[in-house]
C-alpha cells in the first residue's frame, strides 16, 4: 500500500529526485552547532500557534460585550479548550524568547554578512510582525490587562506632533479603545498579519537554501573574503547529510521546546494572567500597575525614562532602523565577534541593558 | 556610515526641541496616567485631614479608613459623606450635597443608604427598637466600628459576636446561642471565599459563582440583623442548600484543575521522552 502511493507520488512529482536533493544529498557544515536549529523551532513553534489559533477561532467572539465571556467558556466548557487557549499564550511567549535567541545567536555567529544580508533583514521583519502579533493578540481576551496595556501602547504614537494623533486614531479607530479597535486588532491578528508572515518566511526559507546553509565561524574561517561578484551557492560536500543527522537535531529541539511549553502549563499556569487578566475590561476604571508584556517592557521603561517623549520613541525607530539595516552597516569582513572587541563590548552592553530596563520596566 | 549616523541624530534631535511645549502635553496625557506607574491622589478630604491643620482626633480617619472593608470596596469619603472631594474650596459645601457626620440615632439610616436589606432588618429587630424607644440602643457603629479613634469599619465576621462587646448591654447567653446558630453557615461561606482567592491565583474566572455566594451571604447576614435566634434557626437550611450548590461547582473546579494538571504533565512526558529517544538515536557512529 504504502509502496503503491510512493510508486503514485513518484511518477507524478518526482519524489526520489526530491527527497535526493532537498534531503538526504543536501549536506550541513560538520561543525553546525545546536544554534542552527532554533530557526527550525521557531517555524515549529509558529505552526502550534496556527493549529491552536484555528481552534480558539472557532469558538472566540470579536465583540466587546460577548469576547470576555467567549474566552471564559473557551477555558472552562468547551472541552480542552483550555489546552489550546494555553498553548496558545503559552506558545507565543516562549516563541518570542525564541525567535530573540534565534536572532542574538546569528548576530554572534556574524551569519548576517554578505551574502545574507536580506535574510537577516526578512529575519528582523518576521520579528517585528511576531510582535505586532503577540501586541494585537493581546486584546482580544478584552480583560482589563489587554484594555489598559493597549491603551498605554497605542498612546506611544502621540509623542509625535501633527501625526502622532492621526496613527494613535488609526490604531484605535476613535480617541479611545473601543469595538472598533477591538475589531481592526482580530482582523490585524488573523487576515492581515498571516499572509506578510507567511510571504516573509518563504522569503526567508528561499534565500537559506538558495545561498546555502552558512557555516559556525568559530575555530574556522571558511567564508570567503575576497570581495563578492558573482552569485554562488555555499555548499558543503563533505559535510554531514540534512537528513537524518541534522534534522533529528532539530526535531529533538523542537521536543525540547514543546516540553517547556508544558512545563509551564503544568507548573504555572497562570504565569502570564495575573488578577487583571481575569477580569473584563472596564474602560471607566483604571487598574494600578499597568504595564506591557514582557517582550514590551525594556522599550516602555526606556520611553519612561527619557524626559522628551519624541526623542525617546526616534531614538527606539531609529534603533529599529540600525537593527533591521545592520548587515549594510557593517562594513568588516571578519565574522568572528570573539575577534571584534568593539562590537563585542557594545552588543554585551546592550543586551545587559535589554535584561536591566526589562526587570526595572517589572517593579 | 558615520554620516549617516549624524545626519540621522540631527533629523530626530532638531524637531524634539522644536516640539518642546509638545512635550508637557504628552506629559500629562500619557505619563501622569496611573498605567505610567503613579497615582495622582486628588482626593481634598484626605488632603485636608491628614494636614497638620486637623485637630488630633480627626486626623487619623483617613488611616483608621484605609484598613477598613470600606476602602478594600473602593467605597470612599463622599460615598457616605457627600461633598466633592475633587474640589478642595467646595468639598464641605452643601449644594454638592455634604452631610457631614450623622448624630447617633442617624447612623442606621445613614449606613442603610447602601445596605438596605440590612437596615431593614435591624429596625425590625431588639436593637432597632431599643434605639427608637430610648435613642440609646445599639446602631451598627456599636458593633462594627467607624473610624474614630482606632477603630475601623470590620468586615462582618462571625467574631463581631463577642461576650466583652454584647455584655456592655445585656447577658451573652442569648448572643452565644446566636453565635451557635449562624456558626456553621459563616465558618462555610468563609471557607468558600478562600477556594476562591486560592482559585484566582491559578488563573481561573470565578465571578459565576462568587456572585450567587455573596448574595447568599449577603441575606443571611441581613437576616441574622433580625436578632431572632428561632427565625435563623429556621431559615438556615435554606442557605445550607444554596451555599452546597456553590461548593459542589467549587469542588468541580478543583478537579478540573487536577486533571488539566495530569493531563499536561502527561503530555510533557510524552514529549521529554521522545527527546531522550532522538537524542539517544541522532548519536550515531555514523556521524
Amino acid at each position: 500500500m504504502f509502496n503503491k502511493i510512493k510508486k503514485w507520488l513518484e511518477v507524478r512529482i518526482g519524489l526520489d529526485d526530491l527527497t535526493r536533493t532537498q534531503l538526504t544529498e543536501y549536506r550541513v557544515p560538520k561543525n553546525v552547532n545546536i544554534f542552527a536549529t532554533l530557526g527550525f523551532v521557531a517555524l515549529a513553534g509558529y505552526a502550534l500557534e496556527v493549529i491552536s489559533g484555528i481552534f480558539l477561532l472557532i469558538y472566540y467572539t470579536p465583540h466587546p460585550d460577548h469576547a470576555f465571556r467567549s474566552v471564559q467558556d473557551i477555558m472552562t466548557r468547551v472541552p480542552y479548550g483550555w489546552l489550546f487557549r494555553q498553548m496558545h499564550v503559552m506558545g507565543s511567549n516562549i516563541l518570542i524568547a525564541v525567535v530573540m535567541l534565534h536572532m542574538v545567536t546569528v548576530f554572534l555567529m556574524g551569519n548576517y554578512k554578505r551574502p545574507r544580508e536580506l535574510t537577516w533583514v526578512g529575519g528582523g521583519l518576521m520579528l517585528l510582525v511576531t510582535l505586532t502579533f503577540g501586541l494585537s493578540g493581546y486584546l482580544l481576551p478584552w480583560t482589563q490587562l489587554s484594555y489598559w496595556a493597549t491603551t498605554v501602547v497605542t498612546s506611544m504614537p502621540t509623542a509625535f506632533p501633527y501625526v502622532g494623533d492621526f496613527i494613535a486614531r488609526l490604531l484605535r479607530g476613535g480617541d479611545y479603545i473601543s469595538g472598533i479597535t477591538l475589531g481592526r486588532f482580530f482582523a490585524l491578528h488573523i487576515a492581515i498579519l498571516p499572509p506578510v508572515f507567511l510571504s516573509l518566511i518563504a522569503l526567508h526559507l528561499f534565500l537559506i537554501r538558495r545561498i546555502g546553509i552558512s557555516a559556525t565561524p568559530f575555530g574556522t574561517s571558511d567564508e570567503e573574503k575576497r570581495p563578492l561578484t558573482e552569485y554562488k551557492k555555499k555548499t558543503y560536500p563533505d559535510g554531514s547529510p540534512y537528513y537524518p543527522y541534522f534534522f533529528r537535531k532539530q526535531l529533538l529541539m523542537v521536543m525540547i521546546y514543546v516540553a517547556v511549553m508544558f512545563f509551564l502549563i503544568t507548573f504555572m499556569p497562570a504565569m502570564f494572567s495575573p488578577d487583571e487578566a481575569n477580569t473584563p475590561a472596564n474602560p471607566l476604571k483604571t487598574p494600578f500597575h499597568i504595564r506591557p508584556e514582557w517582550y514590551f517592557l525594556a522599550p516602555y521603561q526606556m520611553l519612561k525614562l527619557i524626559p522628551n517623549k519624541f526623542l525617546g520613541i526616534s531614538i527606539q525607530i531609529i534603533l529599529v532602523g540600525i537593527f533591521l539595516l545592520w548587515p549594510f552597516l557593517d562594513s568588516q569582513k571578519e565574522k568572528n565577534v570573539f575577534k571584534r572587541p568593539v562590537l563585542r563590548g557594545v552588543f554585551t552592553f546592550l543586551l545587559a541593558l535589554w535584561v536591566v530596563l526589562m526587570f526595572w520596566g517589572k517593579y | 556610515m558615520r554620516y549617516l549616523f549624524i545626519s540621522l541624530l540631527v533629523i530626530f534631535i532638531l524637531p524634539s526641541f522644536a516640539v518642546g511645549g509638545y512635550k508637557e502635553e504628552f506629559e500629562r496625557e500619557f505619563m501622569s496616567q496611573p498605567w505610567a506607574g503613579e497615582q495622582a491622589e486628588e482626593n481634598a478630604c484626605i488632603a485636608c485631614h491628614v494636614s497638620d491643620k486637623m485637630e488630633p482626633k480627626l486626623k487619623n480617619i483617613p488611616q483608621n479608613w484605609q484598613m477598613s472593608i470600606h476602602y478594600e470596596n473602593n467605597v470612599s469619603c463622599h460615598d457616605c459623606h457627600g461633598g466633592d472631594p475633587m474640589d478642595a474650596a467646595m468639598s464641605m459645601s452643601r449644594q454638592r450635597g455634604f452631610i457631614g457626620a450623622p448624630k447617633y440615632t442617624e447612623v442606621p439610616e445613614f449606613c442603610g443608604k447602601c445596605h438596605i436589606g440590612i437596615l431593614k432588618n435591624y429596625l425590625e429587630s431588639g436593637h432597632g427598637k431599643a434605639l427608637k424607644k430610648t435613642g440609646k440602643g445599639p446602631n451598627c457603629v456599636t458593633c462594627h466600628g467607624s473610624h474614630k479613634e482606632e477603630q475601623f469599619i470590620q468586615k462582618a465576621n462571625i467574631d463581631i459576636i463577642n461576650e466583652q462587646r454584647c455584655t456592655k448591654c445585656h447577658s451573652y447567653e442569648r448572643a452565644m446561642i446566636m453565635k451557635q446558630a449562624l456558626f456553621f453557615t459563616e465558618k462555610k461561606i468563609g471557607e468558600l471565599e478562600d477556594n476562591f482567592k486560592s482559585l484566582k491565583k491559578e488563573g481561573v474566572f470565578t465571578a459565576d459563582d462568587e456572585k450567587p455566594l455573596f448574595s447568599t451571604q449577603a441575606e443571611f447576614r441581613a437576616l441574622f440583623h433580625t436578632v431572632d435566634v428561632s427565625l435563623v434557626k429556621e431559615r438556615t437550611d435554606e442557605f445550607r442548600k444554596r451555599i452546597d450548590i456553590i461548593e459542589k461547582n467549587i469542588q468541580d473546579t478543583f478537579g478540573e484543575l487536577r486533571f488539566r494538571k495530569n493531563f499536561s504533565a502527561f503530555i510533557l512526558l510524552l514529549f521529554t521522552g521522545m527527546g531522550v529517544v532522538l537524542f539517544l538515536i541522532s548519536k550515531t557512529p555514523k556521524e
